[in-house]
């Protein structure tokens, strides 16, 4: 695609170069003062200047040779490129005016910058023409602003800007309509991101720029309001040269950034002192300082590793290649684009990892709760508690009657619960005091329930204490008195939160094993899906049985 | 009879003692461990007849130490929640396989299957558990040539010359061997596979020639029922031949 527009861009502009008019030109010689007759063709030019001079509030004519050595069929045209109001002459021939030129007693009316006259078909003959201006530049009296003459045919002068601005507002579309759909996408996503803000914003001021750039083809601007554009587009500039670099150390995650920036900033503000006035050499050297900030940023980002520095870098390459060999304007709004293709590619790398992310979250979280179900379906604990219950009934049919009812309790919360990342801590306590009554039924050991400090207001991930008192179950044997002591202490300081669970019993041969890995890798990614990167989990053997502790940090 | 019990849950280690204790009409002594562990204490201690094992026991996984149990002389029963395990079981060797929940019919099933003389397996058993030097080695049924009876013990002959022995007696192998092995002697256990011939000699003395030319003894009252089965795994040379001296 990029590719495509290139060879069309580069199409326009070798048809717009086809010369169909040849001339020679000649340089423009001044005069102070106001006569008639000196629009002739033929003047004996004496006392005229090639310097303007400075013409305070009084008239002064230009005159300037052309040769017209060869054209085309079509009206021949002249694009007059100057500041002020005047009147404009061909061999004598007033053909054309430009605003009003005042005098001592009337006040100018200001022309605008670039005009385009028809040159009436007599008066195109091959051979020397004489062009001849009345002027008047009242708007800015000390400025001396060179005069542009350019002869073509009438149709490709009118036509050329025409063809120009065209591709230059299909970019701009592009660029408003990325600026538009990155600001919706800023306010309408979860998780607000600077990066996509600012991107809006760099696409809306390129969008910004090209408009005022080629807003003078087809608004007139009167000349004394021509640095307005002019200002505007420096600081365009300035902005697009200082953002562009922060975007690409946000994307490229650049610590501190403000190093690199900062500097940037000051060189920039001191090429607009240093510069003022002289806009399109600002731009310049604001493109130029910018490029070499990309320059920086990417060589830290290869450096780092980062997915698409090197696109990055090509892109920044290329176009100070590009910038090299065609017209200024086309050059930096290039370099623009391929800025902007970069920024675009990426952001999609940056949202293919967001979405990654996102879905791994979701997957994550669905395959905890599918855990959190299959802990009451397994075939091991249900097949076994069935046996038991078997046996119960078997022999006391009332104490059967208890241990199913127990069973129901305990698929009830959990039913309650399997959906929930969070649970009231009571909840949870309920879970397992009906989980040590099964076991109870089931082990016929005598298991005590102890709870110190519980803040009924809290929360808890789903069954985490309850994956700790089946470890405690399984690694501990009962003490001597035939009973086992499960312990939960809530403490809270302002810092932290902390559940210790301790089960005081003897522990199993440690050669068994510790069969916690799956336990303690649900109860992890239960907290970090609640907490992310906020608590601790530590579980060891204590003195008295097993000890495991919940720190979850504020 | 002597059953050992390993279970950790101390109600169901109460009704296999009850219900073993039914199956042999008193006629039994159990034992109960709790864990793995001090079964496998007890086992180096004392010997017994049938070893009933919780396979999922306190989390560790089963298959370890059924390799080491399967290589001794008793026959070993699982009763386990893990249904989806009991291919694997077989295939090391044990007798029988009874899912949780079971009733007094199922596990007195088992328990038959143990006394019993009859066999009544599929054969999905594949490898014999061996003990050698205090290790364990698999041997795969394939590599069978024949087993011979010695005393409580077994000698495995195997396709590559070499022997091993096994723990369990003729008939306990007998018990859990696929359909692939026929008792031809009150010593010997052949693989079909690897029988060539049949030959009969004077005074009606049978004997097997085997692939690798050994020849071992037939019993007179295990002659039939060989003689049919050699038949009909279509051997060609099944046809007795007399053999001249």
């Amino acid at each position: 695609m990029k590719r495509i527009l290139l060879v069309v861009l580069l199409a326009f502009l070798f048809c717009s170069c086809k010369k169909q008019v040849l001339y020679e030109e000649y340089d423009p010689i001044f005069k102070t003062g106001d006569d008639a007759s000196w629009s002739a063709k033929n003047l004996e030019e004496k006392g005229w200047s090639k310097d303007r001079g400075l013409t305070a509030n009084r008239v002064f004519w230009i005159r300037a040779d052309t040769k017209l050595i060869s054209k085309t069929d079509g009206a021949l045209g002249l694009q007059v490129e100057a500041f002020g109001a005047y009147e404009l002459f061909w061999d004598g021939v007033k053909i054309g005016v430009n605003g009003k030129p005042g005098s001592p007693m009337v006040r100018e009316i200001p022309g605008t910058e670039a005009t385009y006259y028809q040159i009436p078909d007599s008066l195109s003959k091959p051979g020397i023409h004489k062009i001849a201006l009345r002027s008047t530049q009242f708007g800015y009296p000390k400025l001396q602003r060179g005069i542009g003459l350019r002869l073509d045919t009438y149709v490709e002068l009118i036509r050329r800007p025409l063809i120009l601005s065209s591709i230059m507002f299909i970019m701009a579309g592009a660029f408003l309509v990325a600026s538009l759909y990155y600001l919706f996408l800023y306010f309408n996503s979860h998780k607000r991101q600077y990066p996509v803000l600012i991107f809006s914003v760099i696409c809306l001021l390129f969008f910004s720029l090209l408009l005022t750039e080629y807003l003078k083809f087809y608004i007139e601007i009167p000349y004394t309001k021509f640095f307005i554009r002019m200002e505007i587009i420096g600081w365009l500039t300035f902005s697009i040269s200082l953002l562009v670099p922060l975007y690409f150390c946000i994307q490229f995650g650049i610590k501190r950034k403000y190093i690199l920036l900062f500097p940037l900033f000051c060189v920039l503000l001191f090429l607009y002192i240093n510069n003022y006035g002289h806009y399109d050499i600002s731009a310049r050297y604001y493109s130029m300082a910018m490029w070499l900030a990309m320059m920086i940023i990417s060589a830290i980002a290869i450096y780092k590793k980062e997915k698409g520095a090197l696109l990055v870098i090509t892109g920044v390459l290329a176009s100070a290649g590009m910038n090299y060999y065609l017209h200024y304007d086309f050059g930096i709004f290039l370099f623009y684009t391929f800025i902007v293709l970069s920024m675009l590619y990426l952001h999609t790398i940056r949202m293919q990892k967001i979405e990654q992310e996102y879905s791994d979250s979701l997957l994550l979280s669905s395959r905890l709760q599918l855990e959190l179900i299959k802990k009451n379906i397994q075939p091991h604990f249900i097949k076994n508690t069935l046996t038991s219950l078997i046996d119960w009934v078997e022999e006391s049919p009332k104490k059967g009657a208890e241990f199913i009812q127990a069973l129901a309790n305990e698929f009830d919360i959990m039913n309650a619960i399997a959906e929930q990342s969070l649970i009231p801590i009571r909840q949870e306590i309920h879970l397992c005091q009906m989980h040590l009554k099964i076991m109870g039924f089931r082990k016929e050991i005598h298991y005590v329930w102890e709870e110190d400090g519980i803040v009924e207001s809290e929360n808890i991930p789903p069954a985490i204490i309850h994956t700790l008192l089946e470890n405690g179950i399984t690694h501990n044997m009962p003490q001597s008195d035939g009973t086992i002591r499960f312990k939960l202490t809530f403490t809270k300081t302002p810092h932290q939160r902390q559940y210790t669970f301790d089960a005081l019993g003897k522990n199993r041969e440690v050669n068994e094993g510790q069969s916690g890995g799956n336990g303690f890798k649900y109860i992890r990614a239960r907290l970090e899906e609640s907490y992310p990167g906020k608590w601790k989990f530590m579980s060891a053997e204590s003195s008295q049985g097993w000890s495991s502790t919940i720190k979850i940090l504020n | 009879m002597k059953v050992l019990i390993i279970e950790d849950e101390a109600r169901i280690a109460r009704r296999l003692e009850r219900m073993s204790v039914a199956h042999f009409e008193g006629n039994v002594v159990v034992n109960i461990c709790d864990s793995l562990k001090k079964g496998l204490d007890f086992l180096e201690k004392e010997s017994i007849d049938i070893l009933l094992l919780d396979l999922n026991l306190n989390g560790r996984d089963g298959f370890e130490v059924l390799q080491t149990i399967t290589a001794r002389s008793f026959q070993t029963i699982v009763v386990s929640a893990n249904t989806e395990n009991a291919l694997r079981a077989f295939e090391l060797g044990v007798l029988d396989f009874v899912p949780k929940p079971f009733d007094q019919d199922r596990l007195s099933l088992a328990l038959s299957r143990a006394t019993s003389v009859k066999k009544d397996l599929d054969g999905s058993l594949r490898f014999l558990s061996v003990r050698k030097n205090g290790s364990i080695r698999l041997v795969e049924l394939t590599q069978l040539n024949y087993i011979k009876g010695a005393g409580i013990y077994t000698e495995l002959h195997l396709l590559d010359g070499s022997r091993a022995l096994h723990d369990k007696g003729l008939d306990a192998l007998e018990k859990i061997l696929p359909p692939g092995f026929e008792r031809i002697h009150k010593s010997y256990i052949v693989q079909i596979g690897q029988a060539e011939i049949i030959l009969v000699s004077s005074g009606s003395k049978y004997s097997l020639r085997l692939k690798n030319t050994e020849i071992l003894p037939i019993g007179r009252s295990k002659y039939k029922a060989f003689r049919a089965r050699m038949e009909l795994s279509g051997k060609p040379h099944a046809t007795p031949v007399q053999q001249r001296h």
